[in-house]
C-alpha cells in the first residue's frame, strides 16, 4: 500500500499518447492501480488539424485509431497479468479539454500523465495540455516526468 | 532553360516544410501549404528571382508540369471528398439535408454575387464567380466538430453532414456550368456523365472483385481513367474537371468508398505527391500587396457570406425545429469552408474569369471561413441539450471511434 495521501483513489485515468513519456506514466498508474486495488481508464486522444480537410482528416482519424489501438493490446494484456480492471477509449478533439471531460464522465480520482518537454516557443504558441489539466481538473493530477 | 529537377526541390521542399509547420502548430497541411506558397512566392519574387535559373518569375505556377500535378490534386481531392458520403445518413435525411444544403448554397452564392457587384463593383462574371467560391461549405470542418462532439451518432448531426454534401454538390455543378456556354458539347457532356453515373456503380466493384487486390494497383489506375476521361470532356465542353470528379466520388461512396485500403493508398498518393503542387500553387498567386492595399474588401467578403448564410439556412433550419442556440450552430456549421472554396477561386484565375487580387481576396474570405464560424459556434451556440449522453459508452457508428462530448459549462 502507498502513502496515505492515495488512500480512496479507486479510479485512476491515465493520458497516453504513445511518447515515452506517457508510456512512463502508464508504467507509474499501473503499479499504482496494482499497489491501490483501483480501476485504470486509459485515455487517447486524436487531435484533429484545423481547419480539418477531408482527406487529410479520415487519414488523422484511421492512423490515431490503428497506432492507439496496437498499443492497447499489449497494454490490457499487462493489465491482465497484474489484475487489474482497464478500460481504454479513443477520442477526438483538444487533449486538454477531452482528458478533463473524461475524468468528469468515470468520475477519476487521479489523473496521470507524462510531461512532454516541449520549446519555449511550442509552449508559448499552444500550451501544455499538462498544465491545461493540471489548471482546470476537478480532481488530483499527477504529472510523471 | 527550365531546370526541372531543381523547380521540382524547390516546390517539394516547400511542402516539406509546410508539413514540418503543420506538424508543430496543429493546423491542416492544406492550410499551412496555402501559406507557405504564399510566403515563398512573395519571397522568391521579389528577392530571389534569376538565382539558380528556375526562379523566373516567382515559384513558376504556371509551369505545365505543375499545372498538371496541380490540376490532378483537385480531381483527385474532390474525388475523395465525394467518396465519403455516407450513402445511409443520406437516403435517411435526404428531404432535410436537401432543403438546407439547397438553402446554404444558394443564400450565399446570389448574396455574395450581388454583393461583390453592386458593392465592390466587380464586373458581373468575377462577381458571379465570387458568388460561387463563397456559396461552399466545409465537410471535413463539420464532420470534425461532429465527431469531436459526439453530434456524429444524432440525428441532429447526420442531417448537417448530409446537408453540407447537398451545398458543396451546388457549387460544383454552378462552377462547373454557368461558367460554360451552352452548347451542343455541353450537352453530349450531360448525357454522358448521367450514364457514366449510372453505370459506375454496378461496373466498378464487379470489376474490382475479378481483377483487383493486386500488386499492380489496377484500381487506382482504373479511377484515375475515369477521372481523367470525364474530366477531359469536362474541359472540352467548356466545363470544370471537378464537377464529374465529386460526382463520381459520390456514386461511388457506397462500394469504393467503403475500401479502407484502396482508400488509403489514393491519400498516400493524393498527399505525397499531388496536393503540395495544388496548394502551394493556391498560395502562390495570393497577391500580398493587393490584401493590404484594401483589406476591408476581405472584411465585407467574409461579412457577406456569413449574413447570406445565415439568412439562408438559419429559416430552413427552423422549419425543421432547430431553435435556438441548436439553429444557430447548425447554420455556423453550413458557414465553414475550404477545398472547394479554393479549387473555385483558382479556376476563376485560371480562365482569367477574376484578377489576381479579386482571386487574393477570395481565397483570404475562404480561409477565414474555415476557421472563425467553428470557432464562434463553439464558443456561443453550443447546443448542449442535443448531446448524445445517452450514446456515451455506445460505439460511434464508422469506426471504431467512441463519440465523448465535449466538456460543457
Amino acid at each position: 500500500m502507498g502513502s496515505p495521501v492515495f488512500v480512496g483513489i479507486q479510479r485512476i485515468l491515465v493520458a497516453f499518447d504513445a511518447s515515452p513519456h506517457a508510456e512512463h506514466a502508464l508504467d507509474v498508474a499501473l503499479s499504482m492501480a496494482g499497489d491501490m486495488k483501483a480501476k485504470l481508464f486509459v485515455i487517447s486522444v486524436i487531435r484533429p488539424p484545423e481547419p480539418a480537410e477531408s482527406a487529410e482528416f479520415h487519414a488523422v482519424l484511421e492512423d490515431g485509431q490503428e497506432r492507439y489501438e496496437k498499443c492497447f493490446v499489449s497494454l490490457r494484456e499487462r493489465a491482465k497479468q497484474k489484475d487489474i480492471e482497464i478500460e481504454t477509449d479513443i477520442v477526438l478533439g483538444h487533449p486538454a479539454e477531452q482528458i478533463i471531460h473524461k475524468a468528469d464522465v468515470v468520475q477519476a480520482s487521479l489523473i496521470v500523465m507524462g510531461k512532454r518537454s516541449h520549446t519555449i516557443l511550442h509552449r508559448w504558441m499552444l500550451g501544455s495540455n499538462s498544465e491545461r489539466v493540471l489548471r482546470y481538473a476537478h480532481c488530483p493530477v499527477m504529472i510523471v516526468h | 532553360m527550365t531546370n526541372t529537377w531543381a523547380l521540382c526541390a524547390l516546390w517539394v521542399g516547400l511542402a516539406l516544410a509546410a508539413t514540418l509547420l503543420a506538424i508543430w502548430f496543429k493546423i491542416s497541411t492544406a492550410l499551412s501549404e496555402i501559406v507557405v506558397g504564399t510566403v515563398a512566392q512573395l519571397v522568391i519574387g521579389v528577392f530571389l528571382t534569376g538565382f539558380f535559373g528556375f526562379a523566373q518569375g516567382g515559384l513558376a505556377g504556371n509551369t505545365q508540369w505543375i499545372t498538371f500535378l496541380s490540376g490532378t490534386g483537385a480531381i483527385v481531392l474532390t474525388f475523395l471528398a465525394g467518396a465519403e458520403l455516407d450513402p445511409v445518413i443520406f437516403k435517411t435525411k435526404w428531404r432535410e439535408a436537401s432543403i438546407i444544403g439547397l438553402a446554404g448554397f444558394f443564400g450565399p452564392f446570389l448574396g455574395c454575387t450581388a454583393v461583390a457587384h453592386y458593392v465592390l463593383h466587380w464586373a458581373i462574371m468575377p462577381s458571379w464567380l465570387c458568388g460561387v467560391a463563397l456559396s461552399t461549405t466545409s465537410v471535413a470542418v463539420v464532420y470534425a466538430v461532429m465527431l469531436e462532439l459526439g453530434f456524429n451518432v444524432t440525428e441532429y448531426g447526420k442531417a448537417i453532414l448530409a446537408a453540407c454534401f447537398i451545398n458543396d454538390l451546388g457549387t460544383v455543378i454552378a462552377l462547373g456550368l454557368i461558367f460554360s456556354p451552352f452548347t451542343i458539347k455541353t450537352l453530349i457532356f450531360v448525357v454522358v456523365s448521367i450514364v457514366v453515373l449510372i453505370v459506375l456503380p454496378f461496373l466498378t466493384p464487379r470489376f474490382f472483385k475479378k481483377y483487383g487486390g493486386r500488386v499492380s494497383e489496377l484500381e487506382a489506375k482504373y479511377l484515375l481513367f475515369f477521372l481523367f476521361a470525364m474530366g477531359g470532356l469536362a474541359l472540352w465542353a467548356g466545363s470544370e474537371p471537378v464537377l464529374p470528379a465529386y460526382m463520381i466520388g459520390m456514386v461511388l461512396a457506397g462500394t469504393v468508398g467503403k475500401d479502407h485500403s484502396l482508400i488509403r493508398r489514393l491519400r498516400t498518393l493524393t498527399f505525397g505527391l499531388l496536393t503540395p503542387f495544388y496548394f502551394i500553387r493556391a498560395g502562390s498567386f495570393v497577391s500580398v500587396q493587393a490584401l493590404m492595399a484594401a483589406p476591408v474588401t476581405l472584411i465585407v467578403l467574409f461579412g457577406a457570406k456569413s449574413l447570406f448564410k445565415a439568412i439562408a439556412v438559419y429559416p430552413a433550419v427552423r422549419i425543421h425545429k432547430y431553435d435556438g442556440k441548436a439553429g444557430a450552430y447548425y447554420t455556423l456549421m453550413m458557414s465553414t469552408g475550404l477545398t472547394f472554396g479554393t479549387i473555385s477561386a483558382l479556376f476563376g484565375l485560371n480562365h482569367q474569369i477574376i484578377t489576381p487580387a479579386q482571386y487574393s481576396y477570395i481565397v483570404g474570405t475562404v480561409i477565414a471561413s474555415a476557421v472563425i464560424p467553428t470557432m464562434i459556434a463553439n464558443s456561443f451556440f453550443l447546443p448542449h441539450h442535443l448531446l448524445p449522453h445517452k450514446q456515451a459508452g455506445k460505439k460511434a457508428e464508422k469506426g471504431v471511434m467512441r463519440p465523448v462530448p465535449a466538456e460543457e459549462g
